[in-house]
């Protein structure tokens, strides 16, 4: 059982290895510290059972027992004996985490924090796949078998993490079951005894059979092609023609919309980007609300600021089935705060794990546990489910507030988690540092600082609103924003979030529809185009205010409020304390504008309509460049052809015009031997001929043999090709004849017609051949495939000989074979 | 007959008088041998490529009769052994016998001392007495009790013989088979050729009629012309690679020597100046690549067994072997590199 041994170890830590994509939905390490425990005493047990030559049976049950125990060490209930050994309570103690862990997997997102019910779920499935593996592969002799259990723990990460796990721990898995495998088949071979190299001598101890080279190598490209495969085939979520694809709007705008079906990874910027720039128009929302003139609905949220701008955060929450938090507590002077009603009907384009609602709900109909409900971001979300075809209703608290009631509002503390987490920018930039400290100067509060920095985007300032913009959200585009000063509703929301955050005020982009401008009675269509993003700034005691920077004449349905009132308007409502009688009414505010503005969109909503395929960059000169380059790229060997023929037709040409000296040149009947150059340029051209003559003989598949002579080669052909053309049968002998004097004879044949010659035997060879074959000549010649092809064996013949002898120098000072010289010394 | 030296031959002959000279020879035997313009000619050919010619066949096909009108065509001397088992070396090559009058040996030469000799049924003299014509053939003299006699210019040997598989016959050593420049085979004439010959040989035999149409000096010119065809580099890589290439086949017990290269080259001279032409072709050598050579290489016992013969395995071996004129590798040859023959992985044990 020497095999045993040696697998036994190595299917346990294939085993762990193969855990490894678990690190993806994990926040800590804690899970692969008891994982590898629990591994490593199944390992142990497995190989005392072995050791006392136990049945196969015996094995199993030592595995599960050993499982068992090390469960009850990891995860006790306080009533064990010695700590290790299980008692009823233990299992009832099981139960109570297997359960909790279903409860857990439905309240967090990824990734999950250490609780003990999802640690326990995944020591559990760990150390059972380790039975499992140890049972196929030791016991069974069956390591490839063990590759099933361990996809099953691939799987896990996967379903829960719909947008694909990241690479690293997915070849850390790969590599763990490929080294099982390669083990268990070095075990094998050992089994035959001595190893040969194939010519008959014995294999050092240190080296690796060369028998074995075919093997490796049809190994990697397997490998090579099971990973590379599935990369470029379309549909599998993650495939690369999939994100190459993205955003060119082929038509198929249903699929894409959306953008992505995950909360987590997804980047809301880009495929926001994508949506208002599809030429291409498609309904994804229908929304009926009791409220008279609603604000934006909202469905995402990015709050995390990295160096490449504003990301998403992984939502966590509670499922909306149950209590949602209620906003009314936190109302106060000069907030107002009503309770609407609204259905949400998504269409079958709308599909991703977010659901679309008003801010900030407080009960929802027709939706399930699936869907869960963030209160730090208010947003709905699913780890498993999606929005597509889905209606719902819910209600929600619609809070507005007054200028003054946010000047009220104090200074969030320093402690203040929400201070510490969104005020973060990555690295102060010299040029927004700048522009925020001259904007925030003498403002006495922060509801004051935000309103300067929301008016600094006005129209005013120069700012302008235009679509087909670089998109991002980083250092570098927001001051290339503040800068150039166009762009959309993207980099507006950024924009400001960022300089917030710079005044030390907490800020986030939201993501959503406005209100659009297909309008009937209470119910709002919501296309694709009416997709937005927009600031929102949170005040200590009010919560998360909403502040759109966009110019209202470049989105369609878009609202103003008392506290963000719209800049570039011409009636500019200043914001007056003494005003909040208006305010205090959202419709009041909302109202005159909100028409107002539906009207004028309408017609910057169709010029957009009609701006956007203009735009767009059009597709069809990529797809006429790289059918050029295609077209380009198959016409390369006819052109080497063309060439070649060329150059020795220039040749041949000469050899004609020399001829006329030449034929001037005999004095008094004698023939004058030219030796000399005119000599050696007659060989060259008889050569050139003749090698033209071969090209055009493998252009047409006529057989060439390289132990014929051009004598015997010129026969042939006269008898098997050209057997009626008698201009062609002259023309070919005279191309042998010119050939072979130039290569045996004192001086060669000059002033002959090779270029006429080589015409007539070609177009004799034409005549013959089929339209195929003329065809191939003609587009892709066999002749410069054939030497293409040629060149490359060579040169990876020479290759293959070069790494032969580096890799023999190499195996000089391979440690297993001094060690093995030194052992047998 | 004066003795001359082996350099001392004639002057070179213009084109045409060699041509004509030449043919005049070959239209003359074909008077006696009818329809073997090839045989008759690769004979002439043997002659001024200053080689010896064997002449294997079945009995009763003409061997004799191309000996001996090859000749009588050219005006010079002409011995002819009739080899039996009994012949003695002495008989070939002479005999020094005590002249009672002058009271010391005299050397009486044997029939090698000519400018052609005959040498009928070869095979049928024991080894011994073959071995007589070993020193004659490549060294042109004769070494009878101490003293070196030199042969005549032009000397050849035409030697016909059975094969081998015929009864009372002794196989040629290696050694003598490799002194012979070619081995032609006359094979049966075709049914016009044998229906004249019953016309003219009914009444008279032919070769009485036959005169010469040359001599010995013509010869030696046609010889000395022969000795200038132009041999380009690339020819003379081919001779080698033919040769090498009998030394390296796996179905070759023994390969050609390099008697052979030589023999090979020149024969292909004669042929090419016999052609009208002054430079040699590959075309020549891979012609008379099996007449040269395939009476000189020993097949393996396994080649034997399977009943290939020396002239399939050297044909074979022609039509294998690539031109020198594309030694670097030619571009129509989809065959692997074997580069220098070295396996790229070769490791030696420590």
């Amino acid at each position: 059982m020497i095999a045993s041994r040696n697998i036994g170890p190595v299917a346990a830590a294939a085993t762990l290895l193969a855990a490894a994509p678990l690190s993806s939905i994990f926040e800590t390490w804690t899970w692969l510290v008891q994982s590898a425990i629990a591994v490593a005493v199944v390992a142990g047990v497995a190989a005392l059972t072995r050791l006392i030559r136990a049945p196969l049976w015996g094995q199993v049950l030592g595995m599960l027992a050993a499982l068992g125990l090390a469960l009850t060490w990891l995860f006790p209930s306080g009533g064990e004996l010695l700590t290790f050994l299980p008692t009823p309570g233990t299992f009832g103690h099981f139960a109570d985490l297997f359960t909790g862990s279903m409860q857990d997997m439905r309240s967090y997102g990824v990734e999950v924090p250490d609780t003990d019910p999802l640690l326990f779920i995944t020591v559990l499935g760990v150390g059972g796949v380790a039975v499992l593996v140890d049972v196929l592969a030791v016991g069974l002799r069956r390591p490839a078998l063990a590759g099933l259990p361990m996809l099953a723990i691939y799987s896990v990460p996967v379903a829960v993490y719909v947008d694909s796990v990241p690479p690293v721990p997915f070849v850390v898995g790969a590599a763990g079951y490929l080294w099982l495998l390669v083990t268990d088949n070095v075990d094998r071979v050992r089994r035959f005894g001595r190893r040969f190299t194939g010519d008959g001598r014995d294999v050092d101890v240190w080296e690796a059979s060369p028998l074995a080279a075919a093997g490796r190598r049809l190994a990697v490209v397997g490998v090579a092609i099971a990973v590379a495969l599935p990369l470029a085939v379309p549909g599998m979520t993650g495939g690369l023609l999939d994100t190459l694809g993205g955003g060119t709007g082929n038509g198929n705008g249903n699929g894409r919309a959306g953008a992505g079906g995950s909360s987590g990874r997804i980047d809301l910027f880009a495929s926001l980007a994508g949506q208002l720039n599809q030429s291409e128009v498609a309904d994804l929302v229908k929304v009926t609300t009791s409220e008279p003139s609603p604000f934006y609905l909202r469905y995402a949220v990015a709050d995390e600021l990295r160096p490449n701008g504003f990301q998403a955060r992984n939502p966590s929450g509670r499922p909306v089935n149950q209590n949602l938090p209620d906003p009314t507590e936190r109302a106060g002077p000069g907030v107002q705060q009503a309770r609407y009603r609204a259905t949400v009907e998504v269409t079958k384009s709308l599909s991703m794990s977010l659901m679309p609602v008003y801010a900030e709900p407080v009960r929802t109909e027709d939706l399930n546990g699936n869907w869960l409900y963030d209160p730090t971001q208010q947003v709905v979300f699913s780890n498993r489910d999606n929005s597509r075809g889905r209606k719902y209703s819910f209600d929600y608290i619609r809070s507005t507030y007054t200028p003054a009631a946010l000047r009220a509002a104090p200074p969030l503390p320093a402690e203040h988690p929400l201070n510490r987490q969104q005020t973060a920018t990555p690295g102060p930039v010299p040029e927004v540092e700048e522009l925020v400290k001259g904007l925030v100067q003498g403002k006495r509060t922060d509801y004051d600082r935000v309103l300067a920095i929301y008016r600094h985007f006005s129209a005013d300032n120069g700012f302008s609103y235009r679509l087909s913009t670089e998109s991002g959200s980083s250092g570098e585009d927001i001051v290339n924003f503040l800068t150039n000063k166009v762009g959309y509703c993207q980099q507006y929301a950024a924009a400001m979030a960022w300089l917030v955050r710079s005044a030390g005020i907490p800020a986030r982009v939201a993501f959503g529809f406005t209100n659009g401008n297909k309008q009937d009675g209470n119910t709002y269509t919501l296309t694709n185009l009416n997709l937005h993003a927009w600031t929102e700034v949170y005040f200590d005691g009010v919560g998360w205010v909403p502040f759109d920077a966009t110019p209202s004449y470049g989105v369609p349905g878009s609202t103003r409020s008392a506290w963000a009132p719209d800049i570039d308007a011409p009636e500019s409502i200043t914001p007056d304390p003494g005003a909040s009688g208006a305010a205090a009414d959202p419709g009041a505010s909302g109202g005159p504008t909100g028409p107002d503005n539906a009207d004028r969109d309408t017609d910057s909503g169709l010029s957009l309509a009609g701006q956007t395929p203009a735009e767009q960059p059009p597709v069809w000169p990529w797809w006429t460049a790289g059918l050029l380059a295609l077209l380009a790229l198959l016409a390369v060997p006819a052109l080497r052809r063309l060439a070649l023929r060329r150059r020795r037709g220039g040749r041949a040409a000469g050899a004609a015009m020399t001829a006329t000296p030449n034929e001037a040149a005999p004095v008094d009947g004698t023939r004058v031997v030219v030796v000399g150059p005119d000599a050696n340029r007659a060989r060259a051209d008889a050569h050139a001929a003749w090698a033209e003559l071969l090209d055009t003989l493998v252009d047409f598949r006529v057989r060439v043999d390289r132990t014929e002579t051009p004598r015997t080669t010129a026969d042939r052909l006269v008898r098997e090709t050209l057997n009626e053309d008698t201009a062609a049968v002259g023309a070919v002998r005279l191309l042998g004849r010119a050939e072979e004097r130039a290569r045996y004879a004192r001086d060669p044949l000059t002033g002959e017609p090779l270029a006429p010659a080589l015409r007539a035997v070609r177009g004799a060879l034409a005549a013959r051949a089929g339209r195929r074959t003329r065809l191939f000549a003609a587009l892709l010649p066999p002749s410069v495939l054939l030497r293409w092809r040629t060149t490359l064996a060579d040169t990876s013949g020479r290759m293959v000989a070069l790494t032969g002898r580096a890799r023999y120098r190499l195996l000089r000072w391979n440690p297993r074979r001094l060690l093995a010289d030194r052992a047998a010394r | 007959m004066t003795q001359q030296t082996w350099d001392e031959v004639g002057g070179l002959l213009p084109h045409d008088e060699f041509r004509a000279a030449s043919e005049a020879i070959v239209a003359n035997i074909e008077q006696v041998i009818e329809g073997k313009t090839a045989t008759v000619r690769l004979a002439l050919a043997v002659l001024l490529a200053e080689g010896h010619l064997l002449i294997e066949d079945v009995p009763g096909v003409g061997k004799t009769k191309l000996a001996k009108a090859l000749a009588r065509s050219i005006d010079c001397t002409v011995r002819r052994i009739q080899f039996t088992p009994d012949l003695l070396p002495s008989d070939v090559t002479g005999v020094s016998v005590y002249n009672q009058e002058t009271h010391d040996f005299e050397f009486r030469p044997g029939a090698v001392f000519a400018n052609l000799v005959v040498g009928d049924e070869i095979n049928r003299a024991s080894p011994k007495t073959q071995s007589a014509l070993l020193e004659c053939m490549e060294e042109r003299q004769v070494t009878v009790d101490g003293v070196t006699y030199q042969l005549q210019t032009p000397f050849m040997v035409i030697a016909t013989q059975n094969p081998i598989e015929m009864e009372g016959t002794y196989p040629l050593p290696e050694a003598q088979r490799d002194r012979f420049t070619a081995r032609i085979a006359m094979g049966y004439p075709d049914a016009g050729a044998e229906l004249a010959m019953l016309d003219g040989h009914g009444a008279t035999d032919p070769l009485h009629e036959l005169r010469p149409v040359s001599d010995a000096d013509i010869v030696r010119q046609l010889i000395a012309t022969v000795r200038k065809v132009h041999v380009a580099d690339a020819v003379k890589q081919y001779a080698v690679d033919l040769v090498t290439a009998t030394r390296e086949a796996p179905d070759l017990r023994l390969g050609a020597s390099p008697r052979a290269t030589l023999q090979l080259l020149r024969t292909a001279r004669a042929v090419a100046a016999l052609e009208g032409r002054d430079y040699v072709l590959p075309d020549d050598l891979q012609a008379l690549a099996v007449p040269v050579l395939a009476h000189r290489i020993i097949p393996t016992a396994d080649a034997q067994l399977a009943r290939r013969t020396t002239d399939a395995i050297v044909s074979e071996l022609v039509h294998r072997l690539p031109l020198p004129h594309d030694r670097q590798r030619s571009p129509y040859d989809t065959r692997p590199a074997t580069g220098n023959g070295r396996a790229p992985y070769e490791p030696r044990r420590p």
